[in-house]
C-alpha cells in the first residue's frame, strides 16, 4: 500500500507524459474493446448451446431473403412432424440484402401467434394490442427504435413498405431488437412478394436432442417439391449465410491485435523513459534502503496503473459508444446487434492491466540491474 | 573499546577501459563511536569511494570493513540494503529529496521499510524535523525550501530512523557559509549530543575543521591527519 501511493505519486510528477500516455492506451483499448464486442456479439449469435431448440427451414440454394420463396401451406405439414413444438412463418423484407451497419429487417409474421411462438418478447412502450388491431402495425426492437428516434404513433417507410409503430419491444433473443415485426399478410402485399409466400419458416422443437433429426425430417418431406427446403438449426444457420460478416470480424481479430501491441509498446515506451528520468533518485531510494524489489514494484505499479487508468478510460468509452449508438451489422437480411457486454469490459480492464505489467517489467529489471554507485555518479 | 568503524587493508579497484584504476589501495581506520571525522583530500583521492564503502554502497576489493565488529564487505548486494536500511543515514551533497514529496514525505522515506504503523512514523518524523529545526516546514515541497532548509530535511532523513553511522558527501558544498556553518552545527549537535559516528567528505577546510578529526587522503593514502577538536 506504501509502494502504491508512492507510485501513485510519481506519476502525477510530469502529468502531460502520464496523460498522453493514458490516452494513447486508452485509443489502443478502444479499439481492442470494439473489436471483442463485435466478436463476442457474433460469438453469442452464432455458437450453439444445449439450450438451442430453433431451427430455420428456408429455400434450398437461396441465401438472400429476397429469393427464398415457400410456400406458406408447408406450414401445416411441418406442424404435424413428431417433436415439433411451434411454427410460425416469416416473411422477411430488408432494405439493403448485401452488409450494412444500418439495416432495417421487417418480419412479416401472423400477429396472433407470434406472442405464442415467442413469449419473450416484452412491449416496454406502445400496446401489443394496438399492433393487433392496426394492419400496418409494427412492433419496434429497442435497438432499431433506437437507432431511428422512434416512438408509438410514428410512421415510418422502408423499401415502400409504410408503417406505424405500434410498440417498442425487447426479446431475449437480440435479433428481435434489431426488426420490425409487422402482419404477414400486410408485408406479403406491400412488398409484392404475394399471398401465400413466405421467406422462411421458424421451427422450434421440444428439445435440442431432436434438431437434427427434424430437420432431417422436413427437408426429407420437401424433397421432391417444387420449392426444396434446406433446414438448419438458427445459430448454424446465421453462421452459414452471414459468412461474408463473419470473415470480415474474423479479420478485425488482427486489429485487436494490433491494439494490444502498440499499448504494449506505448507503456514500455513510457516507463522506460521514466525509469531513465529518475535513475539517480532511484540510487537513492537505495541508498535509503529500498531493495531492488521494492523499487521494481514501484515501477510496476506505475506501469500497471498506466494500463489500468487507460483501459479503464478505453473500455468505457467503447462500451458507452455501442450502447449510445446502438450499431446493428446486417447481411443477407440477418442483423448481428453490436452489444457491450461486461464479459469484455472485465477482459478488457484484465488484459490492460496485463500489458501494464508485460510493458514494465524489463524498465523494471532495468531500474534496479545498474551498479549503485554508477547510478548514484549519473 | 573497540571502534565503531574500522577499516583494515583495505583495496579498492576497478577498470575503466583497459585502464586500472586503483583509487584506495592497503588503507586502515579506525573511527570511535561518536566521532565527526573529516575526509579531505583532492577530485580522485578516494575519499568518496572509502565513504562509499564505509556506507555499504559499494564493496572492497580486498580488505574487512568491520562495523562494530561485523564485516560488511561480506554482506551480498541485498544484506547491504537491509543493514543500510537499519544502520546508515546518508547525506548528499545536493540533498536529493523527492521533488513531488512534502518535506514529511520525504522524511517518511525510510520509514516506508519498516513495519511502524502511521501513528507511530508520525511522532519520528515530527522529532526528527523539530531536531533539524523545521517542524512548521512539514507540509512544504522541496521547491518551497532554501536550499539549507533542503539540506535539513535530507538530514532529518538521514536520523529518522536512528542510524548510529550518518555518512554525508559534502553536505555544505552546495550552501551559503551561513547555512553550511548551521549544517555543520548541526552535524555537531548529533554526534556530541546523540552519539552519531559521523564520517563526512569535504573540500571545505572550514567545514573540516568542525570536525572532531580530518584526514588527508591523497591517491588512496592517508598522508595527514588533522588537528583533534575538544568540542562541548
Amino acid at each position: 500500500m506504501k509502494l502504491l501511493i508512492l507510485a501513485m505519486k510519481n506519476l502525477t510528477r510530469n502529468q502531460l507524459r502520464s496523460l498522453l500516455t493514458i490516452a494513447g492506451v486508452a485509443a489502443g483499448m478502444f479499439l481492442y474493446a470494439s473489436v471483442q464486442t463485435m466478436q463476442h456479439s457474433l460469438s453469442v449469435a452464432t455458437q450453439s448451446s444445449a439450450d438451442d431448440t430453433t431451427l430455420v427451414v428456408y429455400r434450398e440454394n437461396r441465401f438472400c431473403p429476397s429469393t427464398s420463396r415457400l410456400p406458406e401451406h408447408y406450414l401445416s405439414t411441418i406442424k404435424r412432424i413428431p417433436g415439433v413444438k411451434e411454427v410460425i412463418p416469416i416473411q422477411i423484407a430488408v432494405n439493403n440484402c448485401g452488409a450494412s451497419l444500418d439495416v432495417i429487417t421487417f418480419r412479416g409474421v401472423p400477429p396472433e401467434t407470434l406472442k405464442q411462438y415467442n413469449p419473450g418478447i416484452t412491449v416496454i412502450d406502445g400496446s401489443f394490442d394496438d399492433f393487433l388491431n392496426r394492419t400496418d402495425g409494427a412492433l419496434v426492437g429497442q435497438h432499431l427504435a433506437e437507432r431511428r428516434g422512434l416512438s408509438p404513433g410514428d410512421k415510418f417507410e422502408v423499401v415502400g413498405v409504410n408503417v406505424t409503430v405500434a410498440g417498442i419491444i425487447i426479446s431475449d433473443s437480440p435479433q428481435d431488437e434489431n426488426v420490425a415485426y409487422v402482419h404477414l399478410p400486410f408485408l406479403q402485399q406491400a412488398s409484392r412478394i404475394g399471398l401465400g409466400i413466405v421467406t422462411q419458416f421458424n421451427v422450434k422443437v421440444d428439445s435440442s436432442d431432436q434438431l437434427q433429426t427434424i430437420s432431417d425430417k422436413i427437408d426429407e418431406t420437401f424433397k421432391a417439391d417444387q420449392q426444396p427446403t434446406n433446414t438448419r438449426p438458427e445459430k448454424a444457420f446465421f453462421a452459414e449465410t452471414a459468412k461474408q460478416m463473419i470473415e470480415l470480424i474474423g479479420f478485425t481479430r488482427w486489429l485487436g491485435l494490433g491494439a494490444v501491441f502498440a499499448v504494449l509498446g506505448l507503456v514500455a515506451n513510457a516507463v522506460l523513459l521514466i525509469v531513465r528520468g529518475r535513475v539517480k533518485e532511484t540510487a537513492i531510494l537505495q541508498t535509503l534502503g529500498f531493495s531492488r524489489l521494492a523499487i521494481g514494484v514501484i515501477v510496476v505499479i506505475e506501469g500497471v496503473l498506466l494500463g489500468l487508468i487507460g483501459g479503464l478510460v478505453g473500455v468505457i468509452g467503447a462500451m458507452s459508444f455501442f450502447k449510445l449508438k446502438a450499431f446493428t451489422l446486417g447481411n443477407e437480411g440477418l442483423t448481428l446487434a453490436l452489444t457491450p457486454s461486461s464479459s469484455v469490459t472485465i477482459s478488457g480492464l484484465g488484459v490492460a492491466m496485463a500489458l501494464g505489467l508485460l510493458a514494465s517489467l524489463y524498465p523494471a529489471w532495468k531500474a534496479t540491474s545498474r551498479p549503485l554507485v554508477e547510478s548514484l555518479n549519473a | 573499546m573497540n571502534p565503531h568503524i574500522s577499516v583494515k587493508s583495505v583495496t579498492k579497484a576497478f577498470t575503466k577501459g583497459k585502464t586500472t584504476i586503483t583509487p584506495l589501495e592497503n588503507l586502515s581506520l579506525d573511527v570511535p563511536r561518536g566521532e565527526f571525522l573529516s575526509l579531505m583530500g583532492p577530485s580522485g583521492s578516494g575519499k568518496t569511494t572509502l565513504l562509499n564503502l564505509i556506507a555499504g554502497i559499494d564493496t572492497p576489493t580486498s580488505g574487512q570493513i568491520l562495523i562494530d565488529g561485523n564485516d560488511i564487505a561480506r554482506l551480498t548486494r541485498a544484506q547491504l540494503t537491509r543493514w543500510r536500511a537499519k544502520h546508515v543515514g546518508y547525506i548528499f551533497q545536493l540533498y536529493h529529496l523527492v521533488p513531488i514529496l512534502s518535506a514529511y514525505e520525504n522524511v517518511e522515506l525510510p520509514l516506508l521499510l519498516g513495519k511502524l504503523g502511521k501513528s507511530e512514523r508520525k511522532k519520528k518524523i515530527l522529532s526528527a524535523l523539530d531536531l533539524v529545526g523545521l517542524g512548521d516546514r512539514a507540509d512544504h515541497r522541496p521547491s518551497e525550501l532554501s536550499g539549507g532548509q533542503e539540506q535539513r530535511v535530507a538530514i532529518a532523513r538521514a536520523i529518522v530512523h536512528d542510524p548510529e553511522l550518518l555518512v554525508a558527501d559534502e553536505p555544505t558544498g552546495d550552501l551559503d557559509r551561513e547555512s553550511a556553518d548551521s549544517i555543520l552545527n548541526l552535524l555537531d549537535t548529533l554526534a556530541t549530543k546523540h552519539g552519531k559516528t559521523i564520517v563526512m567528505v569535504t573540500h571545505d577546510p572550514k567545514a573540516s575543521a568542525s570536525a572532531h578529526r580530518a584526514l588527508q587522503l591523497e591517491k588512496g593514502q592517508f598522508i595527514e591527519e588533522g588537528h583533534l577538536l575538544t568540542h562541548a
